[in-house]
């Protein structure tokens, strides 16, 4: 709901001017807020307005449940269900810079304070330790200037806002409704800011090797003591003058502590409420577990908990979730490429039938579960399906039964190595298939030489022939540290984690709110980090790394994967 | 006279500023209009129904087209272009409409062709709007061919091309437009 046009320097400090003036002229001409007692907001129960209120923000529905009208560009007009006020000021509503205009903060915390352009995050306390006496750009917003904002784009200090804001047709009861939300929109900072240090906490489910742990908390302890040694030693000198203040003033110590799960999945959530309430945390950073991350997820969802980066590749796949941000979709995603690259063939007889035949395990069911999924959004008709019984490795012969009794084109065989014995029977025809990266892991380059050519692999990271050129600096830092395993691939990710995290604590600046943190990852540009050949975000992108390769194992003993296929998107 | 030292900085300041494009990156200016030619590159890119669209064959059938550089979850430009786009086509005569409107994806990882279906879902787009994703090195080709590429969409600008029909140039609009200016800039390429 806002953003600025950028006018010549001495202009704006005629503008700033003219706002201070205005400061003391009386309230502009807006339609005064309807008075209503004491506890409600037009007639509602504050938390009634405040649910109606979000709906407004993230959804551009009015509280009637239509779209709330509005006009961009002087003369388009606009529902709110094609873009709301949280497409621009995101979530947290701390604003954003895209495509070359800044949308102003609308948070509670911001709106009640005067705006400076100079050192505009300064605290009205630093201002006055600091006696700054330029002027402001526009008071703090009452009610009713806020409202004349919204309905006109003219701020108080009677700044236009850029065409691009919409300008909105609301009622005073709707608009008392808005107002009343972001007033306590990010008003107060999250859980887990306590006094100079920012808490972080992991979280480590029964059942993972030591060896893994420290593959992960090694780096990740590292990155807090380096962060925390760093302020102490150039922190007086870095710090000085106003720009430094309020650079300092966005700073925090980190802390990191590790909450080890016990027992059952079932019983994870309780455990995780009970660590919450006795450390609160403002995220959660990696994390391991040797199945599936759902729990967590469900915990994070309900206790509006950021998680970055949990190092699984079992996570829930969702297009509405918000608070866990995942490199990928895991096992779902090279279901997925499976799908999209059959169909994507310019000859269609391979796509012609295709067999899933699926290992009773939690990777199985993700990798058929991605290829079923993306088949239908495809608009392709739905494939056969095996479930092999829990345990039982694929036998040649229940194979060549298959084979003979379905007739597919393709198999997709989503089996660990086990199956390997079983790969003869598809000599016996010309039917392809396709198996797992993840799922074969090691025993990847030990395919049967003999099914090779008819074997495409999902393999969900960078080729590996790449690889150490984007790895190196990694392996230099983590080489260090650590005995690494890079098969697990652990060490790696939490370094692309710490990446990502160290440009986020800077982007969020001194505003922190949960929120805040995963809108500012959602800003970050594309990253090339180890391991995937691209990571991306944008805002509610919760997926970073989006595709996968197709390979298929080389000939001889040592072989190397041969790529089959341009990183399949689509 | 004895000038002011602080005067003397703020006007150099702010002339380096204005030179530099600095406050220009801020603030875009009411939107600027030139007539360029373009040749398209021969890609095939993906539409929202999961459709392969040859690009060139597409752009250069001599059918009016206006294009625009997207991505679904954009934060401030694609709405407003969109709704650009949306608000121009309730202005189209009824019946089957001659003007092309095409989006092409800046984002193609995250742009699959169901992000593009619920995003023209959103603007309430009719027939006639298509939207167009592909490999990353087949988007940079177009983003280049039409000099638009960036590297990061997050800097990314408001961009309107409209090709004329009879010469086959494109009207590049930098900028954002109010509706009527939209119209009159189709109408004066002829597309409307």
């Amino acid at each position: 709901m806002s953003g600025w046009r950028a006018i010549p320097l001495l202009s704006r400090c005629l503008a700033g001017a003219f706002g201070f003036l205005l400061l003391t002229a009386p309230a502009l001409a807006a339609p005064p807020a309807t008075a209503h007692p004491a506890g409600t907001v037009a007639g509602l129960p504050e938390d009634k307005a405040l649910a109606l209120g979000e709906r407004m923000y993230r959804q551009g529905l009015l509280p009637s449940g239509e779209p709330m009208p509005s006009v961009v560009n002087n003369d388009v007009p606009v529902a709110g269900t094609a873009f709301s006020c949280s497409s621009c000021h995101l979530r947290a509503g701390l604003g954003s810079w895209e495509g070359g205009i800044v949308t102003l903060p609308t948070n509670g915390a911001r709106l009640a304070i005067p705006r400076y352009w100079k050192f505009p995050n300064l605290s009205p306390e630093e201002r006055r330790e600091l006696k700054l006496q330029n002027p402001a750009a526009r008071p703090a917003y009452t009610d009713e200037t806020l409202a004349h904002l919204l309905r006109t784009g003219r701020d108080p200090s009677g700044y236009d806002m850029h065409s691009v804001m919409p300008r909105y047709h609301l009622s005073d009861p709707d608009m008392a409704i808005l107002i009343h939300y972001l007033r306590n929109l990010s008003a107060r900072h999250s859980p887990g800011v306590v006094g100079d240090t920012l808490r972080f906490a992991t979280v480590i489910a029964p059942g993972v090797s030591e060896d893994d742990q420290q593959a992960m908390l090694v780096p990740l302890n590292n990155y807090v003591a380096r962060h925390n040694q760093f302020s102490a030693g150039f922190g007086n000198r870095m710090y000085l003058g106003v720009g430094g203040n309020e650079m300092s003033g966005a700073y925090r110590k980190l802390s990191l502590s590790v909450w080890r799960l016990t027992g059952a999945p079932e019983t994870w959530e309780a455990q995780l409420d009970a660590f919450l309430a006795k450390e609160p945390a403002f995220a959660l950073l990696g994390g391991l577990a040797p199945g599936d991350w759902k729990p967590i997820h469900a915990f994070c969802e309900r206790a509006q908990l950021p998680c970055l980066f949990p190092i699984t590749d079992l996570p829930v796949v969702s297009d509405t979730d918000w608070y866990t941000q995942y490199f990928s979709k895991g096992y779902y995603q090279e279901g997925q490429a499976a799908a999209r690259y059959l169909h994507g063939l310019e000859d269609p007889k391979p796509a012609r039938k295709v067999l899933q035949i699926i290992e009773n395990s939690l990777e199985g069911k993700a990798l058929a579960q991605g290829f079923r999924d993306t088949w239908a959004e495809l608009g392709q008709a739905a494939m056969p399906e095996i479930l092999l019984p829990e345990g039982k490795p694929l036998a040649l012969a229940t194979l060549a039964d298959l084979l003979a009794r379905e007739k597919p084109s393709t198999v997709l065989l989503w089996t660990g190595a086990s199956a390997f014995p079983a790969l003869t029977a598809l000599t016996r025809g010309a039917t392809g298939a396709f198996m797992s990266a993840r799922l074969l892991g090691s025993q990847l380059t030990s395919l049967p030489e003999l099914v090779r050519t008819q074997v495409w692999i999902t393999y969900p990271y960078r080729d590996p022939k790449l690889e150490p050129k984007y790895s190196l600096y990694a392996d230099t830092l983590l080489g260090g540290l650590m005995q690494r395993h890079p098969e697990t691939r652990i060490s790696t990710r939490t370094y692309a984690l710490i990446q990502i995290l160290r440009q986020a604590l800077m982007d969020m600046d001194r505003h922190f709110y949960r929120d805040n943190l995963l809108d500012r990852i959602g800003m970050q540009r594309d990253q090339i980090l180890p391991d995937y050949l691209r990571l991306s975000f944008g805002p509610g992108q919760r997926y970073a790394s989006k595709g996968c390769f197709i390979m298929q194992v080389g000939p001889g003993p040592s072989p190397v994967l041969l790529r089959k296929s341009e990183w399949v998107i689509h | 006279m004895r000038r002011n030292p602080w005067a003397t900085l703020l006007t150099t300041a702010s002339l380096w500023l204005s030179g530099s494009g600095f406050l220009a990156a801020q603030a875009p200016p009411p939107y600027t209009r030139t007539l360029e030619t373009y040749t398209v590159p021969d890609v095939v890119l993906v539409n929202q129904d999961g459709a392969k669209v040859k690009l060139k064959a597409l752009l250069d059938s001599g059918e009016p087209v206006i294009l625009d550089f997207i991505f679904g979850t954009c934060t401030t430009i694609c709405p407003v272009l969109s709704a650009g786009y949306a608000n121009l086509q309730t202005k189209l005569p009824a019946g089957p409409s001659k003007v092309h409107l095409i989006s092409v994806s800046i984002d193609p990882e995250n742009d699959t062709p169901k992000v593009m279906r619920d995003y023209l879902k959103r603007y309430r787009a009719k027939p006639g709007w298509d939207f167009f994703t592909g490999r990353r090195e087949d988007i940079d080709k177009v983003m280049n061919a039409f000099n638009a590429y960036i590297p990061n969409k997050m800097s990314h600008y408001p961009l309107t091309l409209i090709r004329d029909p009879k010469t086959g140039q494109w009207i590049r609009i930098f900028g954002m437009m109010s509706s009527s200016e939209f119209v009159a800039e189709c109408r004066k390429a002829g597309v409307l």
